[in-house]
């Protein structure tokens, strides 16, 4: 792992208000968010399907129960109802061909009371005229009176019971024929059905309809068979006779009062309508629907009573019959929670405890990152990714430490060389004169300069000084490169050049006083030559010069008294001529080497008079070459063209025009060279002023000049000498 | 700044181009002592494709000119144009050292 340094330094230490929150979000609770949210959708699933099969297996059973409830009760149902109705047929069979007399019918029919307590009262009805001749209606009754069993006749001019239903359906039928159901007041105060079976006489052909059985039967079992059948809690049975009509229902006073037609008519029920329709025709079915009498959804299966025609209907309410289904459901659910809620906090624990060594790391990470870096890093024993981050964590902390040692000692090694610099700086900038004007109490002249590093030190330099009678020197120069090294030989050839343009200024004027003294009795006035001066400067610097450095020069003598000046260039940049009321000229150099580069280079002095009022502008490549974000140099032309259109034409406004001009020029680019000007103004000669020292007054200095071939060491082209 | 070498003749010579300033005239001296090393004393740098050249510039050429001289060798330039030309023209080194127009005369001297 690389060490971030920066990551942990730069996160803004907010304190223990961010870590508790964000731990909320931490890897531990994502862990824990994620196995769960996957264990809860696969429980969901699972317990999903579970249920859905489970009900369908449920269901089919509970179906298969109410099928088997439904015949089990027609069954019993039916056990009871098949032998009461084989007693009238069995004394159908007995009267059949006229098998008993009146004594015996009647015997007979006071056994089958006897016999069968369901059975409330029997009547053996004939034909009319079929018993005796004589007689329309014959019709012994026996049945259960208050006091006993009783005998009676029926029929008569009030009765005719040849018309009536329980003779004539049966009789016409040729079969067993339950009545509808009726409640009997007169005789026993119950309900009640009679069973009706036709008797024959004759054989083959003759056979024909004797008479008609009859059974009136209790169906108070029934009622009570049925009403007790329990289907689940809220199930219940009824019974329908083939009309439709309720035999029982669990509801109050639908029973003889309703037929299942007229109970869907008013709930406009459709189906149970349909459902009524297949019952009367005997059909069986389970279907599903919802109770008109509790209003639960549930299944319903009809079947007929085979003897009678009558039909059964069960309802089991669904819910009831899905109760084990839920049941299972919310015992599976419970122990689903339960096992959830157990993996959460198992899953919570295992992620905590992988996270723990993590939040320690963070604080130790916080803590480096607020500056402690020795705080303690906690130890991980663990073979893990948390432990490579952990040592990962505690190299970065190594090498940051290491890191920001180094970077003390380099940001102090580096404030002690710019510290150093800036005293560097101070001298070289001491070292220059700095006194403007330079020789208070003279007018002649006026001299400004100014000098602007690139850098803390620089290579630039300026100089002026006072040489002899009325004489005085001022150059400038660029050494070659910039900085310490430039600094360095900028101050060695600035005091070298001094140096020896005071020597020869010295030799000069020994010269001079002694030639001509003798014979005028006045100090004669020898000029220093330039040439001359840079010749052997040049010497001195070219001299164990391993490092090839050089340095170029404008070095000039002004004689104050005539406005002449003496110059010679040493590689330097041409300067300006700013004559009054003149465009500016730069004068012409012929091409003289550097200093410092070799030995025995000579140089060429030239002569120029100034006229009161004219100039010379000195100045560095730091101005011609400045250059702006364009990469365009600010060149001779404009400088011309800016000294022309000079308002200030006084020497420091010169200046700073120019040195506002070039700093408009690069226009925020950075400065690569040192900038450095001179203007010198000659003001002429005035009155009152003249003396400096022991030097004479410049009225002789037009004679001087005959003399002035200044060519002692050097050779110098005629042309360089301007005589005024 | 860019130094292609190549061998005509009695002479090396190298072509300059790009700018020479504080940050690469020290590999034109490189270059200059790389061959003085290969035993061509004799130098002649082309500096047609020169753009710029500063006093760090000028100062490299120098000490190359006088190690190959100190070499019994010399250092003669061809093909200067615009600034670099005025610049030599300018800091005298144009008569310090031997200048020529072209190169086949700078080939041709002696």
């Amino acid at each position: 792992m690389s060490t971030p340094a920066g990551t942990p330094m730069s996160t803004p230490a907010n304190g223990n208000n961010a870590s508790t929150i964000r731990l909320g979000h931490g890897i531990a609770f994502r862990l824990s968010a994620l196995v769960l949210s996957a264990v809860g959708i696969i429980f969901v699933v699972m317990s999903t399907a579970t249920y859905f099969m489970a009900r369908e297996a449920l269901l089919k059973t509970a179906e298969q129960n109410a099928r088997t409830q439904a015949q089990g009760l027609v069954h019993r149902i039916e056990a009871r109802l098949a032998p009461i109705s084989r007693v009238p047929l069995g004394m159908g069979y007995e009267l059949a061909d006229g098998g008993l007399d009146d004594a015996g019918i009647l015997h007979r029919q006071r056994q089958m009371l006897l016999d069968n307590p369901e059975i409330f009262g029997t009547a053996a009805a004939f034909e009319p005229f079929g018993r005796n001749a004589g007689q329309e209606y014959f019709a012994p009754y026996t049945f259960r009176a208050p006091l006993g069993i009783t005998h009676t006749g029926l029929g008569g001019a009030a009765y005719r019971y040849h018309a009536m239903d329980w003779y004539q359906i049966p009789r016409e039928l040729g079969e067993i024929v339950w009545s509808e159901p009726y409640f009997d007041e007169g005789g026993g105060n119950t309900l009640m059905a009679t069973c009706s079976v036709p008797f024959f006489t004759g054989q083959g052909r003759a056979r024909r309809v004797a008479g008609v059985v009859t059974a009136d039967v209790s169906l108070d079992w029934l009622k009570r068979l049925v009403a007790s059948a329990s289907v689940l809690d809220t199930g219940y049975a009824w019974l329908i006779t083939r009309n439709g009509t309720y035999v029982t229902h669990p509801a109050q006073g639908v029973a003889f009062n309703e037929t299942i037609f007229s109970r869907a008519e008013e709930h406009g029920d459709l189906e149970l309508r349909r459902i009524g329709q297949d019952m009367v025709r005997g059909g069986s079915k389970l279907v599903e629907t919802t109770s008109l009498h509790t209003g639960k959804p549930g299944f319903l299966v009809y079947a007929p009573l085979p003897s009678t025609g009558w039909s059964l209907g069960v309802f089991s309410p669904r819910d009831e019959l899905l109760a084990d289904v839920n049941s299972l459901a919310l015992v599976s659910a419970a122990l689903g929670g339960g096992g959830f809620l157990l993996l959460a906090g198992l899953v919570a624990a295992i992620a905590r405890s992988i996270t723990r060594p993590l939040r320690r790391l963070r604080r130790a990470a916080r803590e480096v990152a607020d500056g402690h870096l020795d705080a303690a890093l906690p130890e991980v024993k663990s073979s893990d990714e948390v432990h490579d981050l952990a040592t990962a964590f505690a190299d970065m902390q190594e090498s940051l430490k290491e890191h920001i040692r180094e970077l003390t000692a380099a940001t102090a090694s580096r404030e002690r060389i710019q510290s150093e610099l800036r005293i560097a700086s101070e001298i070289q900038l001491g070292i220059l004169p700095k006194t403007f004007p330079p020789l208070p109490g003279h007018t002649e002249f006026d001299l400004y300069a100014s000098l602007t590093p690139a850098r803390e030190v620089g290579g630039d330099f300026y100089d002026f000084f006072p040489c002899g009678p009325d004489c005085f020197c001022f150059l400038i120069g660029d050494v070659s490169g910039k900085g310490v090294p430039a600094a360095f030989y900028m101050a060695v050839s600035r005091t070298l050049i001094k140096a020896v343009a005071e020597s020869v200024a010295g030799a000069s004027r020994r010269r001079g006083a002694d030639r001509h003294s003798p014979q005028h009795g006045e100090a004669q006035r020898r000029i220093p030559n330039p040439g001359h001066i840079l010749a052997r400067a040049n010497n001195g610097l070219a001299e164990d010069n391993e490092s090839c450095m050089f340095v170029t020069v404008f070095c000039a003598v002004l004689d104050f008294a005539t406005g002449e000046v003496h110059y010679a260039s040493a590689g330097h940049n041409p300067p300006v001529l700013l004559r009054a009321r003149a465009a500016p000229e730069y004068l012409p150099t012929h091409g003289d080497p550097v200093a410092g580069a070799m030995t025995g280079v000579e140089f060429t002095t030239d002569t120029l008079t100034l006229n009161p009022g004219d100039a010379l502008v000195l100045y560095t490549d730091g101005v011609t070459e400045a250059m702006n974000p364009a990469q365009e140099l600010y060149g001779e032309a404009r400088l011309a063209e800016l000294l022309a259109k000079l308002d200030d034409r006084s020497v420091r406004g010169t200046c700073q025009a120019l040195a506002e001009d070039v700093h408009a020029f690069a226009s925020g680019a950075e400065q690569s060279d040192d900038i450095t000007m001179l203007v010198l103004r000659y003001n002429g000669m005035t009155t009152g002023d003249m003396t400096t020292g022991d030097m004479t007054t410049g009225d002789s200095a037009a004679a001087d000049n005959t003399t002035g071939g200044h060519t002692t060491g050097n050779t110098t082209g005629g042309s360089g000498r301007n005589k005024a | 700044m860019e130094c292609k070498g190549s061998k005509q003749g009695a002479f090396f010579v190298l072509e300059v181009s790009g700018r020479m300033d504080a940050l690469t005239s020290q590999g034109f001296e490189t270059e200059c002592l790389a061959c003085m090393e290969a035993g061509n004393t004799r130098v002649v740098a082309d500096l047609g494709g020169l753009e710029y050249i500063s006093s760090a510039g000028l100062r490299s050429i120098l000490a190359a000119a006088k190690k190959l001289k100190a070499a019994g060798g010399d250092l003669a330039f061809c093909g200067l144009s615009g600034i670099v030309a005025e610049v030599f023209t300018v800091s005298g080194f144009a008569k310090l050292l031997p200048v020529y127009a072209t190169r086949e005369e700078a080939l041709a001297r002696s």
